[in-house]
């Protein structure tokens, strides 16, 4: 208790050193924080843009369909599996899709493309359909009306309002079907491979293009209220639609690829991580031994006095316990600070020189609990650890050569 | 220059404290220099493997192709472009492709697929085909002894078709003059998985395929692959000059998107390390204000004996910068081999990762000019900056005052 | 993203119909070009229904050639065809010398070709009897237009002294890309002289013009079909019959066979 209580005003001997040294350590916490807050909020918006633009953080089908996206191969109990949906509490929202290949026609020039039916009010809360349309008006339940993509407007040669003729093979019977709509939007996603290929209708029109019933239905997409729970497969949601005939799958599973970019991701924050911890630990041995040298003639004096060396490896690690606590509690503060900064305005990506609904603009950073938790905790004890070589060096003072030291 | 020589015997004189500064600011650089190796080093590795998997640096079309592809929009002098390209010295490889729309037919089933013919020969250095075949063996351009050309086919058309190596495969498309396109080939290799990208495509020799849509001579494609990936967009400008009839684009313009995506990528690492410079930044303040303001009782009896307050702030950043252009020699050779076994060998991954075909199985980083120069510059920077307020506040106080403090 | 995945895949499906079957537009040109109208005007439905039954009978064999012109290339087929009202259908592809032999065969919704060159019967996909034929100016709307029921198109009858001009308008249900098509009809010989198609602001988009009267089988029949879009530069297609009979008597059920279909020519 008394070496405590000493090490505690050794700190204030040497206000300076000791505000450095508190400065490094609590700013490679802070740093820490908001690394790991932007990372996490990187992967979001990573994820994000794969899934909200269009896909969706889930997606349910019948077992066969994603290989092929074979239209005959659709889901026959919609609104037994809507209902399921609708009940639980872990999915924020979801709606439902027909989907299939079409040829577009215009009076002027044909091509081939994708055709999506979908239900215009619960597609808004799910994807960015509606924010993309940038002339006409979104989809609200009509008949006629079509969504098409800048690129292939401009292919077609049509605008609002002009005649689209869409030719299809029914489900089921693989006979030709032609219906006819007119252009009431157009939609710019700012990606090639969206405004080039797809069209959008309303679902009761591509169904009865498709003569498909109002039970079958090729996808349903869901987002939940923690993105984190798409990727269990153990949840409930999960567990009641999978069985053999239907699949429900997560974003993940559903985009492989991002899968490896996340995990190439952890990798490089943990080591980003561990560097920073290095760095601020080359600080603390740095101003351990500055502060001993700095002594070495008490230490001398004390050892040579009869106290025992284990007394001043004590002291020295304590003096350096003090510093980490002190740190943190000013680290977490700094962080939060800057936390907080960056989750709402974010780190903007700077001069993009293509952006787009596709293309979210700015890095949010996110809080998470182990940030103020776990992370603290790691830097006191790094603190610590890295005072254990001089303390022991401390320990190991011979007096006769400390008391010779002078100035 | 005898302030030179002063600045160096202190900081012999002072061993513990210059050793422990040094010792500092090198560690320092290390790490840097380490994150700077990795942050470079997995954006260039990305680029790396998308580019090589098929895209290449720089692609040569006929203008319009890449917006929309019409198979009539053909170079129709691949030779000379050849010859340039051969002849050019940042130019690695080339290789020239063509591409159709077709339906692949076996006995029983049909399916759509996308046909890619390549010259094989130039295809294994400039993209990673060859890889990619994960059965059967990476064709000849020469066909058999019955007269039928080879195709590696994705495992999607394998598996839709029900065919294996060794099979018929019938092709039909629309040839560049109207015709019908139809031939029959043999499978001789399967590429990928089915869940590859190149799962619904045909990969035929480029000649058999130019046959088989009668364009004789003709290609849709040229890609290139640089020496040196940076130059991409220089490159193609260049490029653009020597054929302006054409289209020449880096890259980044080709395949915009994934452009996009690595692009916010590196916004988030460019944060990272910028963080990691300011601990750094942070970490030399704290090294060398301490140990020149442990100093002022030295400098009060300098002060004290003659010696005037700019002298001394002056000598105080020669040996500040002194110390921290040693501790960067010393740096520099304790980096070099760290980062050079980062960049050949790198971290192991707990699992490899299968992308499409290709394997990962280490995080490595990159060794470059850059990767060493700019920790170096920005610590010796950071070093003078520091110390010439803390030295000139040193310089200032009055020796007495000095001579009091701790 | 799995857009791309799908994507490449259903546009492979349908854009292999600018590939598809080059002769599936002749059958449908035969019994496609005049689309039913409504009953309007007494005198203008007897009109188009004249200049319907023009190119058909219950059976019929005809010797055609047809002419490509596009910016990259000038393609010119001869072919021999065969049919049993709108359900059945033979073509034979006799020039040039690259695709001579390639025949179709068509059985109401059905069809297969046979390539002699790989020596095989294929059938063809629904998706492949979709979109632009083959590069030519006759879309999708010519081949599977289902206008053919009635109701469909109002219509009104303009007359000069040499010609009737017949002013089709789709309903507002129609599935059509046109906003209206008017066909102009020679009173003396009574038989078309052109059929223009337009968008719904009145622009001409495409037009056909029938010309070159031939006398087939007692019949006036104009030979040449000049198909001309007006939004593309340098697109023309060009049907001439060479020859045409109506119910020949060499044409019966077993030339619509698969072992026809097979048989070397």
């Amino acid at each position: 208790m008394q070496t405590f209580k000493l090490a505690f005003r050794n700190l204030f001997r040497n206000v300076r050193r000791t505000l450095l040294t508190v400065m490094l350590i609590s700013l490679s916490l802070a740093a820490l924080i908001a690394v790991d807050g932007i990372m996490r909020g990187m992967l979001t918006l990573m994820i994000e843009n794969v899934t909200s633009t269009i896909v969706g953080e889930a997606q349910v089908h019948r077992v066969g369909y994603r290989e092929n996206m074979d239209i005959d191969i659709f889901l026959e109990n919609s609104d037994e599996i809507a209902q399921k949906l609708q009940q639980d509490p872990a999915l924020e929202s979801f709606t439902a899709r027909v989907i299939s290949g079409a040829m577009i026609s215009s009076s002027y020039n044909v091509t081939a493309g994708l055709l999506y039916g979908v239900d215009a009010q619960r597609e808004r809360t799910v994807s960015k359909l509606a924010q993309a349309v940038v002339e006409g008006e979104y989809l609200s339940g009509g008949d006629s009306e079509l969504l098409i993509g800048d690129s292939m407007a401009d292919l077609l040669e049509v605008g609002l309002g002009d005649r689209i003729v869409l030719t299809l093979s029914e489900a089921g019977t693989g006979e030709l079907a032609q219906a006819l709509f007119r252009i009431s939007g157009i939609v710019d996603f700012g990606t090639r491979e969206l405004d080039d290929n797809f069209i959008f209708v309303n679902i009761s029109a591509a169904r009865q293009a498709l003569a498909m019933t109002d039970q079958q239905t090729h996808e349903f997409a869901l987002n939940f209220v923690n993105l984190e729970d798409a990727d269990n497969p153990q949840l409930g949601i999960f567990q009641q639609l999978n069985d053999e005939e239907t699949e429900a799958l997560g974003w993940l599973d559903l985009n492989g690829e991002i899968g490896l970019i996340i995990e190439l991701s952890s990798y490089t924050s943990l080591i980003v991580g561990g560097i920073l911890f290095f760095l601020a630990s080359l600080g603390v041995i740095n101003s351990m031994f500055m502060s001993i040298y700095e002594r070495i003639y008490e230490f001398g004096v004390i050892k040579a006095i009869g106290t025992r060396p284990a007394a001043i490896s004590h002291l020295i690690l304590y003096e350096a316990l003090l510093i980490g606590v002190f740190s943190c509690v000013l680290g977490i503060v700094m962080g939060y600070l800057l936390g907080l900064y960056t989750s709402n305005f974010g780190i903007g990506i700077g001069e993009m020189e293509f952006s787009g609904i596709a293309f979210s603009d700015n890095i949010l950073s996110e809080f998470h609990i182990i940030q103020f938790t776990q992370f603290p905790v790691y830097v006191v004890l790094l603190t610590v650890v890295a005072a254990i070589y001089p303390a022991r060096f401390a320990a190991k003072i011979i007096p006769s050569d400390a008391l010779q030291r002078s100035l | 220059m005898l302030l030179f020589k002063l600045a160096f015997r202190n900081i012999f004189r002072q061993r513990r404290r210059s050793l422990l500064t040094a010792l500092s600011m090198a560690g320092g650089y290390i790490l840097c220099t380490f994150s700077f190796s990795l942050s470079e080093g997995s954006y260039n590795n990305a680029i790396s493997f998308f580019t090589l998997d098929h895209t290449g640096h720089v692609q040569i079309h006929i203008e319009g192709y890449v917006q929309r592809p019409k198979i009539h929009k053909t170079i129709d002098d691949p030779q000379r472009i050849s010859e340039l390209l051969d002849s050019r010295n940042s130019v690695a490889a080339h290789t020239l492709r063509v591409f159709a729309p077709a339906i692949a037919y076996s006995d029983t089933d049909n399916t759509p697929a996308q046909i890619i013919g390549v010259d094989l020969q130039r295809e294994r250095s400039t993209s990673t085909l060859e890889q990619k075949v994960s059965s059967g063996s990476y064709i000849s351009s020469e066909p058999d002894s019955d007269g039928y050309y080879s195709a590696m086919i994705g495992a999607g058309i394998s598996y839709s078709l029900n065919i294996g190596i060794g099979d018929e495969l019938i092709l039909i498309s629309q040839g560049a003059d109207g015709s019908v396109a139809n031939d029959i080939y043999i499978v001789n290799g399967i590429v990928g998985d089915r869940n590859s990208l190149d799962r619904g495509t045909v990969f035929l020799p480029l000649q058999a395929a130019q046959e088989f849509l009668s364009m004789y001579g003709r290609v849709h494609e040229v890609s290139i692959l640089l020496n040196n990936e940076g130059d991409s967009r220089s490159e193609a400008a260049s490029l653009q000059g020597v054929l302006p009839e054409l289209t020449v684009e880096p890259w980044q313009v080709v395949e915009s998107t994934f452009y996009q995506s690595m692009q916010t990528d590196k916004q988030g690492n460019n944060f990272s390390m910028g963080v990691i410079i300011f601990i750094v930044f942070v970490g030399v303040l704290n090294t060398v204000l301490m140990s020149v303001l442990e100093r002022t009782r030295e400098f009060g009896v300098l002060k004290a004996i003659g010696s005037r307050p700019g002298k001394i702030a002056l000598m105080i950043s020669f040996e500040t910068g002194l110390l921290a252009s040693l501790s960067m020699m010393a740096g520099v050779l304790i980096a070099l081999p760290i980062i050079a076994w980062f960049t050949a060998i790198g971290i192991q991954l707990a699992e490899p990762m299968n992308v499409g075909g290709i394997v990962i199985s280490h995080i490595t980083g990159e060794m470059s000019l850059y990767v060493f120069g700019t920790p170096l510059l920005l610590i010796i920077l950071f070093a003078l900056l520091i110390s010439i307020p803390a030295g000139i506040r040193a310089a200032r106080i009055a020796p007495t005052e000095a001579m009091r403090s701790n | 993203m799995i857009s791309a995945k799908v994507l490449t895949q259903h546009r492979q499906l349908y854009c292999t119909a600018n590939m598809a079957n080059p002769l599936y537009i002749c059958l449908l040109l035969m019994s496609f070009l005049f689309p039913n109208p409504a009953l309007a005007d007494d005198r203008a439905i007897e009109l188009i229904d004249e200049m319907e039954a023009l190119y058909q009978g219950q059976s019929s064999s005809a010797v055609m050639t047809m002419i490509v012109e596009t910016p990259q290339y000038q393609r010119e087929m001869e072919m021999e065809a065969s049919s049993i009202g709108t359900e059945k259908s033979f073509i034979r592809i006799l020039s040039p010398r690259k695709d001579r032999g390639i025949s179709t065969l068509k059985l109401d919704m059905e069809m297969w070709n046979f390539l002699p060159k790989i020596n095989r019967v294929i059938k063809v996909p629904p998706s492949m009897m979709m979109g632009s034929w083959m590069g030519s100016d006759f879309t999708n709307d010519d081949l599977v237009n289902q206008t053919t029921l009635t109701d469909e198109y109002d219509l009104t009858l303009d007359e000069t002294d040499e010609m009737y001009t017949i002013v089709l308008v789709p309903k507002e249900e129609t599935v059509t890309v046109w906003g209206k098509i008017d066909y102009i009809v020679n009173k003396e010989y009574m038989v078309p002289v052109s059929q223009n198609f337009y968008d719904d602001n009145g622009e001409l988009v495409r037009k056909m013009e029938f010309s070159e009267l031939k006398d087939f089988s007692g019949r006036m029949i104009p030979t040449r079909l000049e198909m001309t879009p007006m939004n593309k530069e340098g697109h023309q297609t060009i049907l001439i019959y060479e020859e045409l009979e109506f119910d020949p008597p060499d044409v019966d059920e077993s030339i619509f066979t698969m072992r026809n279909l097979r048989s070397r020519f």
